[in-house]
Parts: structure tokens; C-alpha cells; sequence
């Protein structure tokens, strides 16, 4: 409005030989002018559009200067206001300016004194116009900065890890709800020493942290169990916050939840101990064997001496089948396997595991049920794989199995799977060793098994393969009577495969 | 030759067994097996031996140990030594520190050897718990 010509001017006033004079100056002067015949017009014009300036007749036989003015300045505030008026009411115009009125021109004025004055009301309407946007514009950023805040926060409330800020005096400055949750606490009060409301350890370590931070000004972690046995341990951050002139301002702490991770850490170094203690035993004994050989003063006997010699060689054997289980199952875990699928008839594969085993079968009289010769199942696996399977469980069959004891072995298919049942009558397993059973280095352990050896980890490497193929396990046994492993290879459509 | 004290040698691993008995005799103690903590109690407090050799891992982790408990139990055993054999040293990752009283009493062997056992060690340990005591 203000841009476009020098004003947008609305006079309202019921005389109109005057409307038409001050049109006239203020057209020559540049203004752009509406005119209003009386006071109800006025306010329909003065309240539908926001002119720059409004110069108002004080008396109109309708509605009163007044009147006009309140209600202009009702809808649009920043509308510059002027009252008309002739000496006789000069007091009512001293009263319009205090009821809001920008200013008042006595009647009858003179074309410098209206256009004076009307340019003083353009600079406060400009005035006004500049304070409001200035308003706006504050009110904004306001804004902004508040819903930054609030963006803030709720972003830092939303991260999993907890985050604590601890001023330079070492009060507590802020924390989220994840540090409450980590610290295992339901309430922090801010502004408090770190020392008075935290866990007694958490509020010593932060105290002492504090002070290396301050030294050091720079970012470190260390690990802190809030829960003992394990149950809940956090790696803490801790980060300098530095002012523009380099000092500490405070320190930020970040909590991770690291309890799941040390809890495979833990899992993992038992393991290696359990594979460590498992492959030192078969080199301690043949170590004891060899010693007593090597001590003349023992006068071992010469058929002692073999039956050393011969125990050494199988210890070491077994060690060395151990450290070949070991290096597959860690080729399984790494998915590190090379197969060759391709067809297989399991009755051929059967046969020949059951060729491997004859001596041994022979040496505890033992019968071997095998499917019928006609049958023929095709399953599609990595052969060898498929024959280290069956080898293990013949095996455990065979070493698990009574004197004159039989294994049955079965092989039938649905549209689903192809199931191998390997079943013996031999001494069986206790319901809670069932649990066990798969678990690397697990041997039951009792009055029968005390003589035969194993590295623990052949049915562990059965489940592995049968999983490979997305396939399953199961094992059903009674104490004293035998045990069954049924596998299932799902059937793989022809396309698949 | 003069057998002097009768020694008790648990060991699941009948080589062990084996090797240590071969070993003692040579050096004239007399020896008695158990392969479990089960058995070796029911020999201990039967046979009342002037020693026990045992392994630390057989049926449990700790069965050593349930071993050395019982027998520290009762008043024979306060006056013998009990020797724990482990392969299982503390470069394996288990944990042989007590800290609490109970848990000390559950570690009261007087000698832990590792896996391979030297026989000097064996019979070293065996003697200055007499010498001494």
C-alpha cells in the first residue's frame, strides 16, 4: 500500500464540498484517496480494507467520529488515525487523541497544514508498519528456538543410549530417560552434586572421571557394572565440553548398554578354555606315557611299553580328529563351506558307512539293520557331508550300543521330507544329558560310558549339517534301553535345487 | 620293595591313572584308583589313605574340589594332602581365586599341579606335607 503510491487515505465526512477539496490535495500530492459519506460507511470501508491513514470527520449525523475510529482501530491497529474537527469541539478532539486518535486537524485547514500533517501520519504509519514486522519476524525465531528445543529433546530422549551432562560445578545439568533406565534409577533431580543422588559407585566413578576429563580435555571410556554377576554393564563415554576460550565447561557422559555383548565375550572365552582344556588332555596324557618310557629306572616291562605306545598313538589320534572336528565346525560358523549338491541315493551312502564300520560291529557282536535292498530314497546334498553325518551317528550307535546289541537303520519319504532314522538298543541317555546333547564337547557322562572315548563334538557337527539343509534333529532315548536320531532333510523342488 | 604310604590317585582318564600309578609304585608307595569323586570318597574314607592325587575336571567342572571338601571334612582328612591335577591352568580362563572364607574352603587343597604332572613334583608335594607337618 504504502509501496505503490505515497498512501492509501480513506476521509470520511458528510460534507462533501470538503471531501472533494481534500481529494483534490492529496491526489496532487500522490496520495491514493476513498471516500466515505458518513460514519457507517467509514467504518464498512475502514474495516474491510487497512488503509494507511483514515481522516475522520469528529461529527456525522449517523455515527460519531469516535465510533468510526474505535472500530477502524479494532480490526486494523496500525491504521493512522486523524480527527476532523472545528475549534468549537476542540475538547471532543483532545479526548479522540486520548481514546487512540494518531492526531486531530482543525476546520477549516489549509492545504499545507492537511498535507503536513498527513505526511507525519505516513511516517508513523511506516513507524508502525516496521515495528510490527520487526514483532513478527521476533516472534518467529522465538518460535523456532522453542521448537528446536523441543526437537532437541525429544530426539535425545528417543536415543536408546543414555546421555548425562555434568556441569563444571559437577551438578547434574541434564540427562535423558534412557540414563535413568541404565543407571537403574527412577528419579535425578537437576542441579544437584553428581555425588548425593546417584548409585554410590556410579556418583565416585563420575566424581573421578570428572576430574580427568578437566585434565586431560579429552574423550575417553571405561566399563562399569551397575548390576553385579553380569546382569547389566555399560560402557561410558566421557567428552569434554569446552567453552569458546577453551575451558570446561562440563562434561558429557554417554551410557551404552553393553551387557548382551560381554555376556558372548564371556560365552566366547569359555569356549576357547573348554576347547583349550579338552586338547590339553590327550597331549598330557601321551606326554605321561612318553615320560615313563623315557625313565629306565622304571623297568617298564616290554608288553607295558606297547600298550603305552599304542595308548599314545590313540590319544593322539583322537587329538587329531578333534582338531579336525574343531576346524569344520568353525568352517560351519564362518559359512565357509564348499558343497557339492547334487543327488544321492541314501541306501548307497547307508551301505557304505555300514562297510566302514565291520570291524567294529564285529569286536561287540553287534547286528546291523539295513533298509531293504530295493528301496531307494534321493535326497540332494554334498556327499561327503552327507556320509560324515551318517559316519557320526553309526558311530555313537556302534560305541553307545550293549554287546550283541542291533542298530536299525530306516530310511522313508513324505512330500515334505526325507526321513533316516538310526536307532540302537544300547545303554540310552538320562532325560537331563538329553538337553545337552548337542552342545560342542558334551559326553555323557556315567557308569557305562566311563571307558569310551570321544571329542564331544560329533553330534554337534550332525546338527550343523542337517541344518545346512534347513533340515532337523531329534532324538528320543531311554535310560538303559537305547536311543533314536531321526533326521529330516526337506525335499527340494526340482527348480530349486 | 618297602611300600611306604598308600596314595589315592581319581582320575576320569584312566591314562592318568594309569601313568600316576605306574609312576608311585616305582616309587614305592601303594596305590589305590577311583575314576569319579563318588568313588574315590567311598575308597577314602574306607581305606583311609595317606594322600589323594586328584583330577580337578571329571563328572562336574568342580568335582576336584566337592572331592577335597568332604574329605577336608572329616578328621582323617584334616591330616593328609590333597593334590589337585588340572589341565586346566589359569591361562585357560578359569578362575581359581577365592576371595570370601566360604569360598576358600571350598579351595583348602594343599597343592594345585598341572597337566602333565612331573612325578618329582608329585612326590615333592606328597613328603613336605609330612616333613612339615
Amino acid at each position: 500500500m504504502v509501496e505503490d503510491c505515497k498512501g492509501h487515505i480513506l476521509v470520511v465526512d458528510d460534507e462533501e464540498a470538503l471531501r472533494t477539496a481534500v481529494r483534490r490535495i492529496l491526489e496532487m500530492e500522490g496520495f491514493e484517496v476513498k471516500e466515505a459519506h458518513n460514519g457507517s460507511e467509514g467504518i464498512s470501508f475502514g474495516t474491510t480494507t487497512e488503509y494507511d491513514l483514515a481522516l475522520i470527520d469528529l461529527k456525522m449525523p449517523d455515527r460519531n467520529g469516535i465510533e468510526v475510529l474505535k472500530e477502524i482501530r479494532h480490526t486494523f491497529p496500525n491504521t493512522v488515525c486523524f480527527m476532523a474537527t472545528a475549534y468549537a469541539s476542540y475538547e471532543t478532539a483532545v479526548e479522540a487523541t486520548k481514546l487512540g486518535a494518531d492526531g486531530y486537524i482543525l476546520k477549516p485547514f489549509s492545504p499545507d497544514e492537511l498535507i503536513n500533517q498527513l505526511n507525519s501520519g505516513i511516517r508513523k504509519r511506516k513507524l508502525l508498519l516496521e515495528t510490527e514486522r520487526l514483532k513478527k519476524e521476533r516472534e518467529e525465531s522465538l518460535l523456532e528456538v522453542a521448537f528446536e528445543r523441543t526437537r532437541l529433546k525429544t530426539i535425545i530422549n528417543s536415543i536408546t543410549d543414555g546421555v548425562i551432562v555434568i556441569n563444571k560445578k559437577e551438578e547434574l545439568a541434564y540427562f535423558n530417560q534412557a540414563a535413568l533406565k541404565l543407571l537403574d534409577v527412577t528419579y535425578l533431580p537437576l542441579g544437584i552434586p553428581v555425588t548425593e543422588h546417584f548409585p554410590i559407585e556410579v556418583a565416585q566413578l563420575l566424581s573421578e572421571k570428572f576430574f580427568e576429563v578437566e585434565e586431560q580435555q579429552s574423550s575417553f571410556s571405561i566399563e562399569v557394572e551397575i548390576k553385579p554377576n553380569n546382569e547389566l554393564i555399560l560402557e561410558a563415554t566421557f567428552s569434554p565440553i569446552l567453552q569458546a576460550d577453551g575451558k570446561l565447561a562440563g562434561v558429557v557422559v554417554v551410557l551404552k548398554n553393553i551387557t548382551e555383548f560381554k555376556r558372548l565375550e564371556l560365552i566366547k572365552s569359555q569356549f576357547v578354555s573348554m576347547v583349550a582344556h579338552e586338547l590339553k588332555a590327550p597331549i598330557a596324557a601321551s606326554i605321561g606315557f612318553i615320560d615313563i618310557m623315557r625313565k629306565p629306572e622304571l623297568n617298564i616291562s616290554q608288553e607295558q611299553q606297547i600298550d603305552f605306545l599304542n595308548r599314545t598313538h590313540g590319544r593322539l589320534q583322537s587329538l587329531l580328529t578333534m582338531v579336525n572336528d574343531l576346524l569344520d565346525i568353525s568352517r560351519m560358523e564362518l559359512n565357509k563351506v564348499t558343497r557339492e549338491i547334487k543327488e544321492v541315493i541314501v541306501e548307497e551312502t547307508i551301505a557304505e558307512v555300514a562297510g566302514l564300520f565291520t570291524v567294529e560291529l564285529q569286536k561287540k557282536d553287534l547286528t546291523l539293520s539295513l533298509p531293504g535292498p530295493d528301496e531307494k530314497h534321493i535326497i540332494k546334498v554334498d556327499q561327503n557331508e552327507f556320509l560324515r553325518l551318517l559316519t557320526n551317528l553309526v558311530s555313537n550307535a556302534i560305541k553307545y550300543n550293549k554287546e550283541h546289541g542291533t542298530i536299525y537303520i530306516t530310511v522313508k519319504a513324505d512330500a515334505y521330507y526325507t526321513v533316516i532314522s538310526v536307532r540302537d538298543t544300547g545303554i540310552g541317555l538320562r532325560p537331563e544329558d538329553k538337553d545337552r546333547l548337542f552342545s560342542e564337547f558334551f559326553r555323557a557322562k556315567n557308569e557305562f560310558t566311563k571307558n569310551i572315548h570321544g571329542t564331544g563334538l560329533g553330534l554337534s557337527i550332525v546338527k550343523r549339517i542337517i541344518e545346512a539343509y534347513s533340515g532337523k534333529i531329534e532324538c528320543q532315548s531311554t535310560y538303559g534301553e537305547g536311543t533314536e536320531f531321526i533326521i529330516s532333510f526337506p525335499v527340494i523342488p526340482i527348480e530349486q535345487a | 620293595m618297602e611300600y611306604k604310604r598308600t596314595i589315592l590317585v581319581v582320575d576320569d582318564d584312566p591314562d592318568i591313572v594309569n601313568q600316576v600309578q605306574v609312576m608311585l609304585e616305582a616309587s614305592g608307595y601303594k596305590v589305590l584308583t577311583a575314576d569319579s569323586s563318588r568313588e574315590a570318597l567311598e575308597i577314602f574314607n574306607r581305606e583311609k589313605p595317606d594322600a589323594i592325587v586328584t583330577d580337578l575336571m571329571m563328572e562336574e567342572m568342580d568335582s576336584g574340589f566337592m572331592l577335597n571338601y568332604h574329605v577336608k571334612k572329616t578328621e582323617h582328612g584334616k591330616k593328609i594332602p590333597v593334590i589337585m591335577m588340572t589341565a586346566a591352568a589359569h591361562v585357560t580362563g578359569y578362575k581359581f581365586d577365592a576371595y570370601t572364607s566360604d569360598e576358600k574352603d571350598w579351595l583348602k587343597c594343599d597343592a594345585l599341579l598341572n597337566k602333565p604332572i612331573s612325578i618329582e613334583e608329585l612326590i615333592s608335594k606328597i613328603e613336605s606335607f609330612y616333613e612339615v607337618n
